[in-house]
């Protein structure tokens, strides 16, 4: 029962227009002509990374984030269409919902993931051990688990006009300071301790980490179970809230 | 009168106490105050299995906030609500109870299958969705998105969505509001298959006309509280009524009762106000008795009045 409807929620947050356009086609996009740009060079303070893998894994990260973010904050607009309503009419409890749209949210942050590294090995011709890949495909997409979640929080605060400002915001903040839309070494150091402390930055750092052939990312794992931890703290404490004025 | 007229119109039924054990909606002592304001102000309602019941009531009457709280939407401040025995929330959560709430809106990014089997999904002995498709009407509309259609066809998806968990108890909030005429008539064709069956309909409206053809039964509400509660026959007895007012020299109450067709006669010094069941015999009657009565007018009964007819002077209406 419960895999049917992830099923179709999946296929609902597939289909939309802004999710293709800003999870699929834009990752893409922007990975090209990065390469384009910088050529074959090493990425700044790295001895070892060239730039193709580095940008691979800094837009499959953000494709991830947007996708898993987007779905989250889409429940805006079922809220105030009383979709909720409807759906408390079903055997669903609301622990239920914010598991399944969480669920939905990190379920959808694969394909993105997937497509930007299909372009990096055909395209841009990376190459990487077995357990790079593994490390870059399923651990950047477990990682993106608490963006879910944040989109999640961003879907009980925003009304279904205020999503996208919101969405957008957090986009440009997590994905310029958290270091991947640019590459986190060319910041100085102040901006450097900033990033640290973003989810997006342990987002890219657990594939960043891949192509430096470092498998030790406990720390990247400490900070992401850490902020989903707060953040679903935060959207339950929130639901809680909202069910209770009805 | 009240009381007279339930258990004269309504023998053949069991008794109030009979129905309770086995009711389809019971509920007791139900309050829900917002503040100042008594949304409901207690509540006491036993639907028997098989029945088709209409809420009616002006905007305000405490409709929707008597329909929530029977389905687990909000809380009581008082008194409980419970469907065949459940909760509202086990009755939800077993698909005892669809319900079709009022301005709910469907999602404009799945179609109409989607929507349906996603709420089928969840429920744990739904029927097919093709079946609930079709006994809503909507089958050709399937493969569409929930976006550009018709009112009357958004409410029969909603409809199909309300259907799908296979429910003895089928609530709706004001199914047709913003629907024409021949929607409307459309949409009461699709839930006749529903009621034939025998299962239990409670809708609230404030189309009196509606109540009229498709409940057995009519309650009325007001201020948050049941002013009035019968069958359709007496509902239809009490709207033929008319009001007749007229300036009359020398009118008094026990001389207007008096008159043929009068039910009811309120007098104000010349100002006379009868409540007629036949307002032609009672105005041929009035202007024999009294040639010098003068500003006649006769108008049909609004629905407040109707149910103030029915009502009668018990002084439950005005509580």
């Amino acid at each position: 029962m419960k895999t049917a409807y992830l099923g179709l929620e999946s296929k609902r947050a597939l289909r939309n227009p802004r999710f293709l356009m800003f999870t699929m086609i834009f990752p893409v996009v922007i990975f090209l002509i990065d390469v384009a740009a910088f050529g074959n060079g090493l990425v700044p303070g790295s001895k070892t990374v060239t730039f193709a893998p580095y940008i691979m894994v800094s837009m499959a990260a953000f494709g991830a984030f947007m996708a898993a973010m987007n779905t989250g904050a889409r429940t805006a607009v079922e809220r105030a269409a009383g979709w909720q309503r409807q759906l408390r009419l079903t055997p669903l409890k609301p622990t239920g919902y914010l598991v399944a749209k969480a669920a939905v949210g990190t379920l959808v942050a694969l394909p993105p993931i997937v497509l930007v590294a299909l372009v990096g090995i055909v395209v841009e011709h990376v190459h990487l051990s077995a357990g790079g890949w593994v490390q870059v495909v399923l651990g950047v997409w477990v990682a993106s688990i608490p963006f879910a979640v944040l989109g999640l929080l961003v879907g009980q605060l925003a009304t279904s006009e205020t999503m996208q400002v919101f969405t957008s915001g957090l986009m440009i903040v997590l994905g310029f300071l958290g270091g991947i839309l640019i590459p986190v070494t060319v910041f100085p150091n102040w901006m450097q301790h900033i990033a640290q402390v973003l989810p997006s930055y342990w987002l890219a750092d657990v594939g960043h980490s891949a192509l430096l052939g470092n498998t030790d990312i406990g720390t990247a794992v400490i900070w992401l179970a850490g902020w989903t931890v707060v953040l679903a703290f935060a959207v339950v404490r929130r639901y809680q809230r909202d069910s209770a004025r009805v | 009168m009240l009381g007279t007229m339930n258990d004269t119109t309504r023998a053949a039924a069991p008794g109030r106490a009979e129905v309770s054990a086995g009711a389809a909606v019971s509920l007791s002592g139900l309050r829900k105050h917002y503040g100042e304001v008594r949304a409901v102000d207690g509540v006491d309602l036993v639907i028997a299995p098989g029945e088709v019941v209409a809420l009616l009531g002006p905007n305000g009457a405490g409709k929707s906030t008597t329909v929530d709280m029977l389905l687990g939407l909000s809380n009581p401040d008082a008194g409980e609500a419970r469907i065949f025995g459940q909760t509202p929330h086990d009755a939800v959560a077993s698909g005892t109870v669809g319900a079709m709430l009022q301005e709910g809106s469907l999602l404009e990014d799945a179609t109409v299958g989607e929507t349906v089997a996603m709420i089928a999904s969840l429920h744990r002995r739904p029927m097919p969705v093709a079946e609930a498709l079709r006994r809503a009407g909507v089958e050709d509309l399937a493969g569409r998105r929930c976006t550009k259609f018709s009112g009357g066809q958004k409410q029969r998806v909603r409809f199909a969505v309300a259907l799908v968990c296979d429910p003895h108890l089928l609530v709706l909030d004001e199914p047709t509001s913003a629907m024409d005429v021949s929607t409307r008539r459309e949409f009461w064709q699709s839930m006749k298959e529903f009621t034939d069956a025998g299962k239990t309909v409670l809708f609230a409206t404030h189309y009196l006309d509606e109540a009229e053809e498709f409940a057995d039964r009519v309650v009325l509400m007001r201020g948050g509280l049941v002013i009035a509660d019968g069958s359709v026959a007496e509902v239809r007895s009490a709207v033929s009524g008319r009001t007749l007012t007229a300036q009359v020299p020398g009118a008094t109450v026990p001389a207007m009762l008096a008159l043929p067709g009068v039910r009811k006669a309120d007098v104000r010094g010349q100002r006379t106000e009868l409540d007629c069941e036949d307002s032609d015999a009672a105005l041929r009657a009035l202007l024999a008795g009294y040639p010098q009565a003068h500003d006649i007018e006769i108008r049909a009964l609004g629905l407040e009045e109707a149910f103030l007819a029915l009502t009668g002077d018990t002084g439950e209406a005005t509580r």
